[in-house]
């Protein structure tokens, strides 16, 4: 640090870290994580906001267009695609955190313990975790529902097990990095044990890498459960999800395009935000 | 580059010998952020000349060689000129000046690693400067190569640091460039490179081509410039040629350096003197004299007027509003601080290694780093292991304190508490995203210490090395470089442990701030009565903290004894070659 003088100067590199980062991140990103923010909040209060049943038909009879007694129209029973659709964000989206979620958790708690321990338990925990990534997502929820029947905890099993796998080897890389740094050293010498010197000293150190590949792998993980719901690998009917109402609706694609096109609009909207998203979370840590 | 409204001034011919190498008249740079890195500096390169210009972190010197380089950042606000051969490297559109950086400038920087195209081999990449094989052949033989013929065939990464950084200077003198700015091209070297590195400088220099050698210490200035230049606070303290300057300095800054220096002067036992304060900040300059503030001859009218520099004689100019007050009697630093008796020696250890080995790597990769040392430190005393870099005295010390296991030997800490270590990068010893107020109490929790004690424990550490209680609740990045050395040391005798590792604590560090954590290390091993085992490669520090010494050299040591009777009466070839190494400006006077 003293030796020389850096090229930009250390009071530079100094500045509130938040100011330097917020000027980095562009209009759309911006708009992704705004657009992601309302979807969120769609998704927790979809049952206050949806204005009929999802189940129910309701009184203007099936295939109403938009505006006819209904914002978004009706399907093929009645039913409003409006409330539909709120619930269709709600589950998709609900799902998708929770896959991510669980794979940080489950790939933090893999990678940290194979990167500090290394030698034996690491080439096991590694050729593991090879081996998950190896097993295809899609294949694997076809078994699941074949085996366990039609429901999204199924569905969502199947993915959950083969999405760890990503941030177990992200992790690891991190940790590893970071054990090499002289601040571990100082850790261990203040007489930290393993479990706090994993929480403490090392961790926090890898969640900015972890965040930013979460973030950019939710809208994938969005495609691949509604990809799954339209092959009929999701919740069973009358449950409301984005895939299986697009599929539903593609018979009447010509006569009533509503029906299909709305659930499939907001899976594009869902998936395009959260990219968008993903690269402006990315934007804001990649600074550090 | 800079302010867009400045008009470009006209392209000059072919500078004739008459134009200076390099001309920088008033020069400011900002940076965003409010850094003012250069605050009105004046300084003319004349031909064939070698200027040292020395100065501490943040007083602006690289940030002068890049300008003379037309390599400032595009967001730097520029006024003034900086006129390479005739060519304003400041104002001048960049590709006038990539084309004067290519016909009349050179660059050597301090890691040549990451100057040089790790995937490119080595007469290729010196050929792109030089234009032929056969003059890149020529140049790295004039670099001091060894063998020019065999190693422009290889990769950067095949050479050693030494030889990389000659390929460097073989690259910025192709073409015998006007003006070669040389940035702590020897810092990240070995001493004994060091002196290589320094001795090629010497030879190279000729009538045409002129250097800037950018250094934070005074010795190694010395060795290679012709005139010094001293900047503090990004403006010129002094100039003028380097025996007067060393001999006699003007300002009170300049004797400050000189006198806080680990020399042969420093006193074992004792404090040396040292800077009080701390180093500007660029961010909010002083009003009046940036020095002002750590000067003992400082008055009234210094903190209110801008010292302007001024000529004093033919070849000397200095920048003090006292300047004929002070005249020839500069005074020394002061002593601010005064030690403890240094505890009595007992024949109990606090450290016991016998028979330690230590091998890296497995089969053919395999190299034994320790071969069955044997390393004692009594109860307070401290042993300095010195060694160049690769001896193992480093993997020897984290054995010490427990971060490695040998695989043979045992390694016998005393009775008390375990031993700390003190870190080469005191910054990068502290966890980024934590308070340094958790980390301190991270080892009283993990040694059973009650949550209420804790933070009256932290405080009274931080008070110990000279720190206020504020400092608990910023992170690393927050505090000084300064600050942090002192944090770090807090951190390791928060439990007083038997045994003070230090890895190279000063070798990083500008002298001012060096003579600080010496004295710091001198006076909390006497307070806290610890024993510390202090690895360097510097034998000027190895000869004021240590008792005893022990030369390292392939993984055994060859020589040990008394400090004083090591230095004196060296026996083996490395300790002699170490000894030889120092840059030391004492011996020449």
């Amino acid at each position: 640090m003293a030796v020389a003088d850096p090229i930009v100067f250390g009071a530079v590199a100094d500045r509130p870290a938040r100011v330097r980062r917020g000027m980095r991140m562009g209009v759309w990103e911006l708009g992704g994580i705004v657009v992601l923010v309302l979807i969120s909040l769609i998704a927790i209060f979809a049952p206050l906001l949806a204005p009929h049943s999802t189940t129910q038909p309701i009184a203007v009879g099936p295939f109403a267009a938009p505006g006819h007694g209904s914002l978004l129209g009706t399907d093929d029973l009645g039913r409003d695609i409006l409330s539909r659709t709120l619930y269709g964000i709600r589950s998709t989206w609900l799902s998708a955190l929770a896959v991510v979620g669980s794979g940080i958790i489950i790939g933090s708690i893999i990678g940290t313990v194979a990167a500090m321990a290394g030698g034996f338990i690491d080439t096991v925990l590694m050729r593991t975790t090879d081996l998950f990534l190896a097993l295809p997502g899609p294949v694997l929820a076809i078994v699941a529902v074949v085996a366990l029947g039609p429901s999204l905890p199924h569905t969502l099993l199947a993915v959950g097990v083969v999405w760890w796998p990503w941030y177990a080897r992200i992790v690891r890389g991190e940790v590893r990095a970071l054990l090499a740094r002289p601040h571990v050293d100082a850790a261990r010498l203040a007489g930290a044990s393993n479990f706090s010197l994993a929480r403490r000293h090392l961790l926090p150190g890898a969640f900015p890498a972890v965040l930013v590949t979460g973030s950019l792998d939710i809208g994938n993980l969005v495609l691949t459960l509604s990809g799954l719901s339209f092959l009929g690998l999701g919740a069973p009917p009358p449950t409301p999800e984005l895939g299986a109402m697009t599929a539903n609706g593609l018979t009447y694609l010509f006569g009533q395009p509503w029906v299909a096109l709305v659930p499939a609009c907001a899976v594009f909207v869902l998936a395009f935000a959260a990219n968008l998203a993903g690269d402006g979370v990315r934007d804001l840590l990649d600074a550090v | 580059m800079l302010t867009a409204t400045r008009p470009t001034p006209p392209i000059e011919e072919a500078p004739t010998p008459s134009v200076p190498a390099l001309e920088v008249k008033d020069l400011h740079i900002t940076f965003p952020g409010g850094v003012q890195a250069l605050r009105g500096v004046d300084l003319t390169v004349g031909r064939g000349e070698v200027v040292g210009l020395v100065g501490e972190s943040g007083s602006g010197k690289t940030v002068l060689g890049l300008a003379a380089l037309g390599l400032l950042p595009t967001k730097a606000i520029v006024t003034g000129t900086a006129a390479l051969s005739g060519i304003d490297m400041v104002g001048a559109p960049e590709e006038v000046r990539r084309q004067a950086r290519r016909d009349h400038a050179g660059a050597v920087f301090q890691d040549p690693m990451t100057s040089l195209n790790p995937t490119m081999r080595i007469g290729r990449q010196v050929a792109e400067a030089s234009g032929s094989i056969e003059s890149a052949i020529d140049l790295l033989d004039r670099a001091g190569i060894p063998d020019p013929q065999r190693r422009i065939k290889q990769y950067p990464h095949e050479l050693s640091g030494g030889l990389r950084q000659r390929v460097m200077i073989a690259m910025a003198i192709a073409g015998s460039p006007d003006l070669v700015v040389a940035d702590e091209p020897t810092t990240a070297l070995d001493v004994t490179v060091q002196s290589q590195i320094l001795n090629l400088f010497r030879e190279l220099r000729d009538a045409t081509t002129s250097f800037i050698f950018v250094t934070h210490d005074l010795a190694v200035a010395r060795e290679v410039a012709d005139r010094i230049v001293v900047l503090y606070g990004g403006r010129v303290a002094e100039i003028g040629p380097t025996e007067d300057v060393l001999r006699a300095p003007t300002h009170p800054y300049t004797a400050a350096l000189l006198h806080a220096r680990l020399g042969r002067h420093s006193r074992r036992g004792e404090p040396l003197p040292t800077l009080p304060g701390e180093p500007p900040d660029p961010r909010h300059p002083a009003e009046g004299c940036a020095f002002a503030a750590r000067c003992s001859h400082a008055e009234e009218k210094c903190t209110t007027a801008l010292p302007v520099l001024e000529v004093t004689s033919p070849t000397r100019s200095v920048a003090c509003v006292r300047r004929d007050e002070i005249g020839a009697h500069v005074t020394k630093l002061r002593v601010i601080e005064s030690w403890p008796a240094a505890p009595e020696f007992t024949s109990e250890l606090a450290l016991q290694m016998r028979g330690i080995t230590k091998a890296f790597g497995r089969g053919s990769a395999r190299r034994v780093a320790v071969d069955a040392l044997d390393l004692d430190v009594r109860k307070g005393s401290c042993v300095a292991l010195v060694g160049e870099s690769g001896c193992g005295k480093t993997t020897t010390l984290r054995m010490a304190v427990g971060l490695e296991k040998p695989d043979d030997g045992t390694v016998e800490t005393g009775r008390g508490n375990p031993p700390q270590l003190v870190f080469q990068d005191a910054g990068a010893s502290l966890t980024p995203w934590l308070r340094i107020g958790d980390l301190m109490e991270e080892p009283l929790r993990n040694a059973g210490l009650p949550a209420k004690e804790r933070g009256q424990r932290v405080k009274d550490t931080l008070a110990l090395v000279g720190l206020p209680d504020a400092v608990a609740d910023a992170r690393g990045a927050e505090l000084s470089g300064g600050q942090r050395q002192r944090v770090a040391l807090a951190r390791a005798v928060l439990i007083p442990p038997t045994l003070l590792a230090c890895d190279e604590p000063i070798s990083a560090l500008d002298v001012s701030l060096a003579a600080v954590v010496l004295n710091l290390l001198g006076r909390l091993s006497r307070e806290l009565g610890m024993a510390m085992l202090f690895v360097t490669h510097d034998l000027g520090a190895a000869r004021f903290v240590s008792d005893e010494i022990a030369v390292m050299a392939g993984g055994i040591v060859v020589e040990r004894g008394a400090t004083e009777e090591v230095l004196a009466a060296p026996t083996n070839d490395a300790t002699r070659e170490l000894l030889a190494a120092v840059p030391d400006f004492e011996a020449a006077r």
